[in-house]
């Protein structure tokens, strides 16, 4: 028997080894693009349990959708919501009634049925098992099953946003669940387009494509996702080619991205928005003049302009253009410092006013900047500012915001998709101490609204509402700010203003 | 070497000085107002650059506020919470080590093992704590450095007087009738001064060092206040595209803390006793 090498083989072999040392690196520069086998998504923001249902995020409803549905979605272009899962659905009384869509199988080949939705609401609703979402549920009086394809919500009261509660509930097989009991998280049998492969904790979180998906076939093969918190460290992955996506570009890194060969920066406005609240049972801001005059003394377009380097959408009227109940028709109050000046002479303060702005440094892009210009522009309107920041706890909580006990504060409201989100959080009397607003007026119509299925009378009134506060002015609308992806060129995707990143959504140029 | 010697002191006291004087008239040497924002000028790199404005010589920052206003306004903080620290530390502690040196007994017992209890915190971690619990304000960050410094003193105080009383010239004073106190004000403390300058410099060296760590981790002062730490805290972003913004704060830290460092140690090379035999 030999063990020596050969002379041929050993030059065959040599000769192989040569041929590779030599491509290698081709091989190396090609991976910088995308490719349909799989796609490498680095973001902030991945699940870090393997529990579906513990956390409230939505980047995190972004992942786990690859394998699971919801009922149903809001469509942020015809900004109502479509069925998913449901095929239809009515509302009446204090009822809301699914019919599901017929033939969707799950990953094990089990057919989608009402049961499963009840199995799945009630792990949503299981907060000891380790569930953030059971808040959305706590209106239900029961979930029931009339027969295969129908679910039945049996409510309190009438309640007319449930859709809204319903979005990004995903559904999970009650068959899987029968046979793994308390496993069942290590192995999410959902319908999704994708499957479930494999997670770690900290590392990556893999699907791969579902080809008997009931709504077409993907056109990414397998998607992989992992968590970088770093900013610098997503965007050198990027750079060199280790991943094909990445999340939150630094606005002041956008121009030098853009030169890449190989990369494409994408900009969408997001659905965080930034505003500057009046606790209105603080002096002076009970007086509307004085809010009034301070909503005349802010520029927010050149803070938009020069702080974020124009990467950042105004808001006109109460809420983003985007939103639900967004009135196109309202202006934001024009940038004047005079009239600011005239207004507060008006309300009592001749020589000026003395007031405090809280902030806690840190916790939203370039806070300590934007406050700092905002001082100096208030400056220019007559009020004098003292800038206090604070830590995020004390801030929020009850000796803060939480506890109305900040007059006046920079804060930033995210996933807002629903004007009513805002005005029942922020406007809505006796709901937080935040803004301690109260006006009868308004909460009438946020009640109304409330009750109303019909979605565009409903926005209607939302609309009616937003013109109360802009005369009212209760706080200051600023901007939105843009959620900046990092991409490689040849990949396209559709982009969305939740910050979910969807597989289904990504082809290959 | 005699002239080596004093040349230390000699630059060191020059870099002091050149501080000092920034710092007392900095409203005449500044060339605008350090917080006046000019948002379309912001990012301008410095003078001799070629997108560089002639009305700022160092270029502005990302609120297009003056570089070198701010530098210049910057020095008063440094040198207000060193100086006052240096003092009020420096009294506590001298007062401190000296009594419990000098009396020992309880009043050494019951100061040991305070300061003891000080030393075993790393000094810069009791300072963001304090100011943590105090919050901002220039009054409490002399107060948060204050309180983490004072140990220092009163333990090479303490055993300056430990070694010194047990001196003949003590027990003279203390044979003629002189009365505790007396004796202690009179003949032991002057007597700790040479060490207790050379301590003082290096600490000032320390604590504005600190300080900009602590204006760097947004627990300084507040925000409408230029100090370098605050200055290089909000540049840090912009290294990139900006690096002026961190290079000209970094810089007078540097030199300020590199002559106060000169001073002290041109300070210790003359009162240090056996350097003095040598000569």
């Amino acid at each position: 028997m030999r063990t020596l090498i050969d002379r041929r083989s050993f030059l065959k072999t040599s000769a192989a080894l040569a041929v590779s040392a030599a491509t290698g690196q081709y091989v190396t520069r090609n991976a910088y693009g995308a490719s349909r086998d799989r796609v490498t998504i680095y973001h902030s923001s991945v699940a870090d349990s393997i529990n579906p249902y513990n956390h409230s995020s939505s980047p995190i409803y972004g992942n786990w959708q690859h394998v699971m549905e919801p009922l149903v979605e809001l469509d942020y272009k015809k900004q109502d919501y479509v069925g998913i899962l449901a095929d239809s659905w009515q509302f009446q009384g204090n009822k809301w009634t699914f019919k599901l869509k017929k033939g969707i199988k799950f990953h094990n080949g089990a057919p989608l049925t009402s049961k499963d939705v009840a199995f799945s609401i009630e792990k949503m609703r299981d907060e000891k098992g380790g569930s953030l979402q059971a808040p959305n549920f706590k209106d239900v009086t029961e979930v029931q099953t009339p027969d295969d394809l129908t679910v039945v919500f049996v409510t309190k009261q009438p309640l007319a946003i449930f859709l809204d509660r319903l979005e990004n509930r995903f559904i999970l097989s009650k068959v899987a669940g029968d046979k793994f009991g308390d496993k069942l998280y290590d192995n999410p049998i959902g319908t999704g387009p994708y499957k479930f492969v494999s997670y770690q904790r900290g590392g990556n979180m893999v699907f791969t494509r579902n080809d008997e998906y009931w709504g077409g076939k993907a056109a990414i093969k397998e998607i992989v996702f992992r968590k970088v918190t770093e900013d610098a460290a997503r965007l050198a992955a990027l750079e060199s080619g280790q991943t094909d996506f990445i999340n939150n570009v630094p606005d002041h890194e956008v121009a030098r991205l853009q030169k890449h060969p190989r990369i494409r920066v994408d900009k969408i406005e997001g659905l965080r928005m930034f505003f500057l609240a009046f606790n209105t049972s603080f002096k002076p801001w009970d007086n509307k003049l004085v809010r009034q005059a301070a909503n005349y003394s802010i520029d927010a377009p050149a803070i938009v302009k020069n702080i974020f380097d124009g990467i950042g959408y105004p808001i006109n009227g109460p809420v983003g253009a985007n939103v639900i109940g967004a009135d196109p028709k309202l202006k934001r109050y024009p940038y004047d410092p005079q009239k600011s000046k005239e207004l507060l002479t008006k309300a009592g303060f001749p020589n000026g006013c003395d007031i405090q702005l809280y902030y806690s440094a840190g916790r939203y892009p370039k806070d300590r900047e934007v406050c700092q210009v905002v001082a100096a522009q208030m400056v220019k309107g007559g009020f004098r500012v003292e800038l206090i920041s604070q830590e995020w706890a004390l801030f929020w909580d009850k000796q803060g915001v939480n506890g109305g006990k900040l007059p006046f504060y920079y804060i930033g409201r995210g996933s807002l998709t629903d004007a009513d989100t805002l005005y029942d959080q922020y406007l809505r009397t006796g709901t937080t101490k935040r803004t301690t607003y109260s006006n009868p007026e308004l909460d009438k119509l946020i009640e109304e609204q409330q009750k109303t299925a019909d979605q565009k009378k409903r926005i209607a009134i939302l609309q009616k509402a937003g013109q109360i506060i802009m005369e009212e002015a209760p706080f200051i609308p600023l901007y939105n700010l843009a959620d900046i992806y990092g991409v490689a060129r040849n990949l396209v995707w559709k982009m969305r203003p939740d910050e979910k990143v969807l597989g289904w959504d990504m082809s290959i140029k | 070497m005699f002239s080596l010697r004093y040349l230390k002191v000699w630059v060191g006291g020059a870099i002091v000085m050149l501080l000092c004087i920034c710092g007392v008239a900095a409203p005449l040497l500044a060339p605008r107002d350090p917080q006046a924002q000019t948002l379309e000028d912001r990012l301008r790199p410095p003078r001799w650059n070629e997108n560089g404005s002639p009305a700022y010589l160092l270029g502005t920052d990302n609120l297009g506020r003056d570089m070198l206003s701010r530098i210049i306004y910057g020095s008063r903080i440094s040198l207000i919470v060193g100086a006052a620290t240096v003092i009020f530390a420096g009294l506590v502690g001298c007062t401190l080590g000296a009594v419990a040196g000098y009396f020992g007994r309880g009043a050494d017992e019951v100061v040991s093992k305070v300061s003891e209890i000080f030393l075993a915190f790393p000094f810069l971690l009791i300072a963001i704590a304090i100011m943590a619990f105090l919050g901002q304000g220039v009054g409490n960050l002399i107060m948060a450095l204050m309180l983490s410094r004072w140990v220092q003193y009163c333990r090479v105080v303490r055993g300056e007087v430990l070694s010194l009383k047990e001196r003949d010239f003590i027990t003279a004073a203390k044979a003629l009738g002189g009365k505790d106190w007396y004796v202690l004000l009179r003949h032991v403390v002057p007597n700790t001064f040479a060490s207790v300058t050379v301590i003082a410099t290096f600490g000032m060296a320390i604590v504005i060092i600190t300080e900009a760590s602590l204006s760097f981790l947004g627990l300084g002062v507040p925000v409408h206040i230029p100090t370098w730490g605050s200055m290089l805290s909000e540049g840090r972003s912009y290294i990139n595209r900006a690096p002026w913004l961190t290079i000209f704060p970094g810089l007078a830290i540097f030199i300020t803390v590199f002559g106060i460092n000169l001073l002290g140690d041109g300070l210790r090379d003359i009162f240090d006793p056996k350097l003095r035999r040598q000569r």
